[in-house]
């Protein structure tokens, strides 16, 4: 069967018969339907592909600020090996790893509880919260951040208040063990209305039948978590556990505005390494080489989001 | 005789004082050559174009020149407003377009214009870090035929001339230092002189801490440049510099960061306070001591306390040794208006006028030769101690690494003071950082 004789659009699209340079077009496009992909596909080919070619090319070369423009060596894997061995790297992704772990704890479990109460309150009150949820999340990172360095500052509202029951003031920032905590957990809560409205959302496609049959068996909150919703809601949660790993491996603005990636280079993570490498030092082959690297974890971490959005493609 | 020693100080500010002595700069070796006679008058006011174009004509045009900076003190952009005035008087038909940046990505936008041929009629950048990338990169032109033609070029040292092997692609209208400003109130009430010595320093600050008021000491720890150029005078008061760090020596002064911190003296959060982070500290009347630049000398008077400022404590027995600081201008390499920007810099920054204007109301310290005997800065207490400091600068490292060497000497700093290495560990990684960024990057001190 070919696409003419069977889409149903395809008869309001024939042409008008008296012009038949049109015609000819008309009948081409919807015999070959792959013709409206070429916009898209250009677009995503000058934005993406044209960009990440770069990228993996400059990863490639040795690229400085004085043969940024212009023809680039080659040098193989040279800056991928130098960035492997280097220390930093290293350090860098340890701690963009920590990142992601506290955001996955904070946004699945704290998310999931939080959608569970909205889930339950009064379909006005969930409302008010949602709103105030989207605001949070809507705010510009740089906003959000710049508000949290001021309120976690040595002499900020929190140890201000920690100083009323005597106790700090702590260094959230400045520490060694708390700095990479503490943007982890801004940046959680950036985060954290994303992860509820998501698991809400899927809360609420639940089938009704299914949750009062596990309530007049008497399962309670945790029994029908554990054997009835999670169980459910797994492709809902595969997807935003992979989103949440997405997210955190992106983890640049909060670090910028609250650390500048110190003390030290303790909350130095992968995006911030690549930024500091490629526009502080000017190097930009080898930043090209993290990002490459992170690139990789990236696309092998999509893998399961990928199947996941096919199998919900094919029922 | 403390008034003429004070005066042949200033003489010498534009000129031997200013020994910024760009590595790789063929000017280096005649740097402190070229003294600037005090008692020279000629500086002309607002110059006459020499690049070309002539005010007239300009006045019947309408043009717009871009200009790009990262400053962010109120000062610093009075300055340059009132600056802007001053070349509006000339050129009523140009209108200035300042650009804000912020300081860490002014250097990285003008290299990302490279590859598109676009950029600002005329930058500021900083030019003690980024020169040699931004002068080899083609983002900046060649100024030498202009500064061949400037009339005034003689009141200026040749370290306020910033060139490579292929030409001049920044010029200095003033400079700016490091010494420590202090709390005199505080000072007065504790009965504590000026510390002129890190020894006097820390005795001063225990005796802040065990009052119990006010914190001891501000400054930038911040792993950058920033916190890397605070921390450098404790070494180079030690006749160290980048290219001749000795691990022990290292050692041994980042081991007084951390006694800093350990005594609190110093607060653990200073790891990742730039120098407007450290300022608002000591601004807000918290604080002692607050290392940090001229540039704020222009905030001063709205404080609510009186301030004193006294040069960088000196390390040991040497003497108090500073990098200096300031702004480069340069014009863009794909400027339209390239006369019109050099009319500008001439005009607007480099004249007498400009440079005095500048002052008044940034507090950044002239280079011209004969603006040294101006009443303006001889008769402002606190601008003296920068002055002095002027006299006694060290060489930046003119290697094309030198950002990366001072980043690592900035992580290292920022590494003591939140106490996440030691300073044993600090040393060794950042002797060993920047020893490779050397031999990567050629150059020299």
């Amino acid at each position: 069967m070919s696409a003419a004789s069977t889409s149903p659009s395809s008869a309001s699209l024939q042409p008008v018969p008296s012009r038949a340079g049109r015609g000819r077009r008309w009948s081409a496009l919807t015999q070959a339907p792959w013709g409206y992909l070429v916009p898209a596909v250009a677009v995503l080919g000058a934005l993406s592909i044209y960009p990440l070619i770069q990228l993996v090319r400059m990863a490639l070369s040795d690229v400085g600020p004085t043969t940024v423009v212009g023809p680039w060596e080659f040098t193989g894997l040279t800056n991928l090996k130098d960035v492997w061995n280097d220390r930093l790297f290293r350090e860098s992704f340890r701690a963009t790893a920590y990142f992601t772990v506290v955001l996955l704890i904070i946004d699945l479990v704290i998310g999931y509880i939080a959608a569970a109460m909205l889930s339950s309150t009064s379909s006005r009150a969930a409302s008010l919260t949602l709103r105030v949820m989207v605001f949070v999340w809507a705010l510009p990172p740089l906003v959000s951040g710049s508000v949290w360095k001021f309120l976690l500052a040595g002499n900020g509202l929190v140890n201000e208040i920690l100083g009323l029951v005597g106790i700090g003031p702590v260094d959230w920032l400045s520490s060694p063990d708390l700095a990479l905590l503490s943007v982890s957990l801004v940046a959680a809560w950036a985060s954290l209305p994303f992860s509820i409205l998501i698991i809400h959302g899927g809360m609420l496609a639940l089938p009704r039948d299914v949750l009062e049959a596990a309530q007049l068996d008497g399962a309670g909150f945790l029994k029908a978590s554990r054997f009835v919703i999670l169980p459910l809601m797994k492709p809902t949660l595969t997807v935003l556990t992979v989103l949440i790993i997405l997210y955190a491996f992106r983890s640049f603005d909060f670090v910028y505005v609250m650390t500048l990636g110190g003390p030290g280079t303790e909350t130095t993570t992968l995006p911030y390494l690549a930024y500091d490498t490629a526009f502080k030092t000017f190097e930009f082959g080898t930043a090209a080489a993290i990002a490459v690297i992170s690139m990789l974890v990236i696309v092998v971490v999509s893998i399961p989001y990928v199947i996941s959005v096919r199998r919900e493609a094919a029922l | 005789m403390v008034q003429r020693s004070f005066t042949r100080t200033l003489a010498a500010v534009a000129a031997g004082a200013l020994a910024l002595a760009a590595c790789g700069d063929s000017s280096d070796e005649s740097s402190d050559e070229t003294v600037a006679d005090a008692g020279d008058d000629n500086a002309s006011a607002t110059t006459a174009a020499s690049g070309g174009g002539d005010a007239d004509e300009e006045a019947g045009e309408a043009e717009t020149l871009t200009v790009w900076t990262y400053y962010v003190t109120g000062g610093q952009i009075d300055a340059l407003e009132a600056q802007n005035d001053l070349f509006a008087e000339t050129h009523p038909n140009v209108t200035i377009e300042h650009v804000q940046l912020p300081f860490d990505q002014l250097a990285s936008r003008l290299l990302a214009g490279v590859s598109t041929g676009d950029g600002p009629d005329i930058v500021f950048d900083n030019v003690v870090v980024d020169f040699p990338t931004l002068a080899a990169s083609g983002a900046l032109l060649d100024l030498t035929p202009y500064w061949d033609g400037y009339a005034d070029a003689d009141q200026f040292p040749d370290s306020a001339v910033w060139r490579n092997d292929e030409g001049i692609y920044n010029v200095m209208s003033y400079t700016n230092l490091l010494a420590m400003f202090y709390n005199a109130d505080v000072l007065n009430e504790l009965g504590i002189e000026p510390p002129s010595t890190i020894e006097e320093l820390e005795t001063a600050m225990a005796a802040v801490r065990d009052a119990g008021e006010v914190t001891p000491l501000a400054m930038s720890g911040v792993a950058s440049p920033e916190g890397a150029w605070l921390f450098m005078p404790l070494l180079l008061s030690t006749g160290m510099n980048y290219c001749s760090l000795e691990e022990p020596a290292v050692e041994e002064a980042l081991s007084t960061l951390g006694r800093w911190v350990d005594e609190e003296y110093l607060p653990r959060e200073a790891a990742t306070w730039d120098q407007a982070d450290s300022w608002q500290a000591f601004a807000a009347g918290d604080v002692a001591f607050g290392l940090n630049g001229n540039w704020n000398l222009g905030e001063v008077d709205g404080l609510s306390f009186e301030v004193g400022t006294t040069q960088y404590p000196a390390n040991g027995s040497g003497d108090s040794v500073v990098f200096p600081g300031g702004e480069g201008i340069g014009v863009g390499a794909f400027t339209d208006n390239a006369d019109l920007a050099w009319e500008y810099i001439e005009s607007a920054w480099m004249s007498a006028d400009a440079s005095l204007i500048n002052f008044q109301a940034s507090g950044q310290i002239p280079t011209r030769g004969d603006l040294a005997d101006a009443p303006e800065l001889t008769e402002n207490e606190l601008v003296a101690p920068f002055v002095e400091a002027a006299s006694s600068t060290a060489n930046w490292p003119g290697s094309e690494n030198t950002a990366a060497m001072q980043n690592a000497m900035g992580q290292a700093v920022s590494s003591v003071i939140s106490g996440s290495a030691s300073p044993a560990d600090a040393a060794s990684r950042v002797v060993s950082d920047i020893n490779s960024e050397i031999e990567a990057g050629g150059g020299s001190c």
